[in-house]
């Protein structure tokens, strides 16, 4: 194959794993997400990473994959398997289409920044706080931009279509409910957005050399990679031609210098000239003097402005949770696998690939409710549904670990909260009428019916056996607050098993009919 | 104004024939709601001992053949309990083999197509495809359709309600021409038993209002107000305790019974009977039975009893 063939490749395959990523988060239907996910999300590197850190598994196959991917080739991820790597150079390309080709200048990679940017991340991580990290990775961002900005526009179509076909009684296509609309993640997906637009518009792929841990990583590993782009100085004809197309910006056809480890591995500098080529090199081989610019002020003056920042940023993640109304609630309900909020939120990267695969639409993105640290982590959300007794859908689907796979009889033991009974809030209570709306949905009876005054039954609760899914709060109908409720297990317990005597064999078969 | 008849409307030869079509159908879906032409030869059909399938035989056998509710070329829609996402064997949906036999006979008879749906408690996908009903109804020939969104329901207004004034309802039972209702007899925590009538509240979207606004009264207001063509109880499988939606094998009795009526009040007295419950203790039954929904003298009624 000759080289300038790999642009084309690059190219069918970033854009097939787009798709098939972007199906993930897009299939209103849930049914296909759960089964896609195994095939692309194990490569995702930072998520890979983070569940690597709970546990070996078939994530830690892809995030080794693609480290070694890396080590040989440098960060052939960044261009093909990123989805918002492949998403900028969508943005490039379509900018392009409006305003003609652009010619990229070579921009003096800010290794520095870049670095220390990564290491506050990191420090933050391993104190528990995900705030730098869900802000600025790929995968999550990429994720949450299809969840909060393209998912409803695609809900909105399947129902048109459902509508449609529902006029002449056809009903294979069905409605499916929105999403509770949430500002703050909405603003922050478009603020995301917007930034990754003009960055990619006026700059290629700035950010990805600026901001993104993923990219920041690989970036450090490329710096051993053994078999790299160099440009021929025998050949090289100093047309400028491969600067020109370089999206990454480390091309300076001047000086015939490639900054490898801040090349994408786009492949358009082998594309359009066949002086740069891919080269063994060896491994450990330094990369060029020129960028490696020696210690400085500026660093001193870097790290301490990182340790400042990291000091008042795990500060601020220490504040208390967002209160509710009522005083009630005051922490989020994490879903079944997640352990507890502290293993939840120093693990999610708030991609909200289980907030797209939940089958009741229970999971929910919150802005800030697990407090800043835990910036756009989704929630268990009893307005909108409960968790359904049976299905564990969104530990198989996590990337990072934060909600862990559990086997179906476990999930059904997991307690994510307890039940509180406002006796005085109750409709039994208020309007001395029966109600047990609650109860009927309650999977483990630990909500049931017992006499009340005038014949009426009241409800009574068993944390024993309760597992806080929710049931009983969702179908409450008292407003404006419900007079049961859910409050968070801020660490997961065990439920005991609701209890099971056998009734004994009806008289039937032999006994005539009772009327 | 349903949408089939504002779809109608549009496309039709205007604004007043598309009213008229709209009205007409009204009309023709209430008389199809009494009884047929010729009285049937039972108020009641109560069959034990066999298979769902081979019982609803029985039984349909006895009033006089599907045909005596389905029409030619008629629309049908099946109103089971899919309400849980739980197996046939926990009993808390209606048994699949007697949705399966319901549809089949209505196609029999003549029925231009079987629509069969359920406004879920859990998760409507998970429930319609645990139950077994979904593969059931659709190897029987049956279309499946999702009650899971507003969108679904429409407005209608009940007169002579004392609390349920109006409700949105499925598209599909205000646009059928028959609509049989297949309940199964279960323990409910809130009504303490749910048979026909409380089997309604899956034609409606808003369940929280009448939850919050007197249960009984609201489930005797909508019965008072839809009437199916047919009742069939499904006693096969019975949760003695903890419903409607059960804990575990464990609350099931077999009782290998159904009913079959025009009468939910006659259906819903039997049923509590065969359940054990004295039905003077079921509120939403007293009040239905002030609203005239049906009988509850059953000594009086014409019953036909079968063991299988």
């Amino acid at each position: 194959m000759k080289l300038k063939h790999l642009k084309t490749v690059r190219v069918v395959v970033s854009l097939v794993l787009m798709a098939v990523t972007s199906v993930l988060f897009l299939d209103v239907g849930t049914a296909v997400t759960s089964r896609l996910s195994p095939l692309v999300v194990p490569f995702q590197i930072v998520p890979a990473l983070t569940k690597s850190v709970g546990g070996f598994g078939l994530w830690t196959i892809g995030a080794a994959v693609v480290l070694l991917l890396t080590l040989a080739f440098g960060r052939v991820y960044c261009s093909s398997i990123c989805p918002l790597g492949t998403f900028q150079d969508v943005v490039i390309r379509l900018a392009e289409r409006a305003r003609g080709k652009r010619r990229f200048r070579y921009a003096q990679p800010k290794f520095l920044w870049h670095y220390g940017l990564l290491a506050l991340i990191a420090l933050l991580f391993l104190d528990g706080n995900l705030l730098l990290l869900n802000l600025l990775e790929p995968f999550s961002n990429y994720g949450r931009m299809l969840q909060a900005l393209v998912r409803p526009a695609v809900i909105a179509g399947n129902n048109g279509i459902a509508y449609v076909l529902g006029l002449i009684d056809v009903y294979a296509v069905f409605q499916v409910a929105f999403h509770p609309l949430n500002i703050g993640v909405m603003v922050s997906a478009l603020s995301f957005l917007g930034v990754v637009a003009y960055l990619s518009i006026t700059r290629g792929r700035l950010f990805c050399n600026l901001l993104c841990p993923a990219g920041a990583l690989l970036g450090l590993i490329s710096r051993l990679s053994f078999v790299r782009l160099v440009i021929d100085p025998r050949t090289c004809k100093e047309c400028g031609l491969c600067e020109k197309v370089c999206k990454a910006n480390c091309i300076d056809s001047k000086r015939l210098h490639l900054d490898y480890s801040a090349c994408v591995n786009c492949f358009n500098c082998v594309h359009v000239c066949p002086t740069v080529g891919l080269k063994y090199v060896g491994l450990f081989t330094p990369t060029p003097a020129k960028e490696a610019l020696p210690v400085d002020k500026g660093r001193r003056r870097f790290l301490a402005g990182s340790l400042t920042s990291m000091t008042v940023l795990v500060g601020a993640g220490t504040d208390t949770l967002v209160v509710p109304p009522a005083e009630r609630q005051k922490h989020p309900v994490t879903p079944p696998g997640s352990v507890s909020i502290e293993h939840f939120t120093a693990r999610c990267t708030a991609c909200h690939l289980c907030v797209s695969a939940c089958p009741t639409r229970v999971l929910n993105p919150t802005f800030l409710e697990y407090g800043v640290r835990g910036v756009l982590q989704p929630k268990m959300d009893y307005w909108a549904n409960y968790c359904n007794y049976e299905c564990t859908v969104c530990g198989t689907v996590c990337p990072t670990g934060a909600i862990l796979p559990v086997p179906i009889e476990q999930k059904k033991l997991i307690q994510m909260g307890k039940v509180h009974f406002v006796k005085d809030e109750c409709i039994v209570v208020t309007k001395k009428k029966d109600c047990g709306a609650c109860s009927e949905h309650c999977p483990t009876k630990a909500v049931r019916m017992v006499p009340y005054e005038q014949k009426l039954m009241i409800p009574e609760t068993d944390n024993e056996i309760c597992i806080g899914c929710g049931a009983c709060e969702h179908a409450c109908p008292t407003v404006p607050y419900k007079a049961i409720y859910v409050e968070s297990n801020v660490v997961h317990l065990q439920a005991k098993k609701p209890p099971i005597e056998k009734l004994e064999k009806p008289k039937e078969e032999t006994v005539e009919f009772p009327f | 104004m349903d949408r089939r008849a504002f779809f109608r409307r549009t496309i039709g030869a205007g604004a007043l024939a598309g009213t008229y079509l709209a009205l007409a159908k009204r009309d023709r879906l209430f008389a199809l709601q009494l009884p047929g032409e010729k009285p049937l030869p039972y108020d009641l059909v109560a069959i034990r001992g066999g298979e769902p399938d081979v019982m609803f035989d029985k039984g349909i056998e006895a009033l006089g053949g599907m045909s005596a509710f389905v029409k030619k070329g008629s629309k049908v829609v099946i109103k089971p309990n899919i309400g849980w996402d739980v197996p046939p064997e926990r009993g808390g949906n209606t048994h699949p083999k007697l949705v399966a036999q319901v549809i089949k006979r209505c196609l029999e008879a003549g029925a231009k197509e079987v629509y069969v749906f359920d406004h879920t408690c859990d998760n409507w996908q998970r429930c319609y495809t645990t139950s077994g009903i979904e593969k059931a109804a659709k190897d029987a020939g049956a279309k499946i359709a999702p009650g899971h969104m507003e969108s679904y329901y429409h407005p209608v207004t009940l007169p002579g309600a004392t609390v349920l004034k109006q409700a949105k309802e499925h598209e599909l039972i205000l646009e059928s021409d028959v609509f049989i209702n297949v309940p199964v007899l279960k323990n409910h925590s809130s009504t303490r038993l749910t048979i026909t009538m409380k089997n309604l509240m899956g034609n409606v979207w808003d369940r929280g209002y009448w939850h919050g606004n007197d249960l009984h009264q609201c489930i005797a207001d909508y019965a008072a107000y839809r009437r199916p063509t047919l009742n069939v109880v499904d006693a096969y499988y019975v949760m003695k305790r903890n419903g409607p939606r059960g804990v575990s094998v464990g609350d099931v009795v077999t009782m290998k019974s159904q009913l079959l009526s025009t009468d939910m009040v006659a259906a819903e007295v039997a049923g509590a009977k065969l359940f054990g419950q004295d039905p003077e203790g079921l509120r939403y039954l007293q009040l239905a039975v002030e609203k005239n929904v049906g009988r509850k003298d059953l000594e009086k009624l014409n019953i036909k009893r079968i063991s299988v």
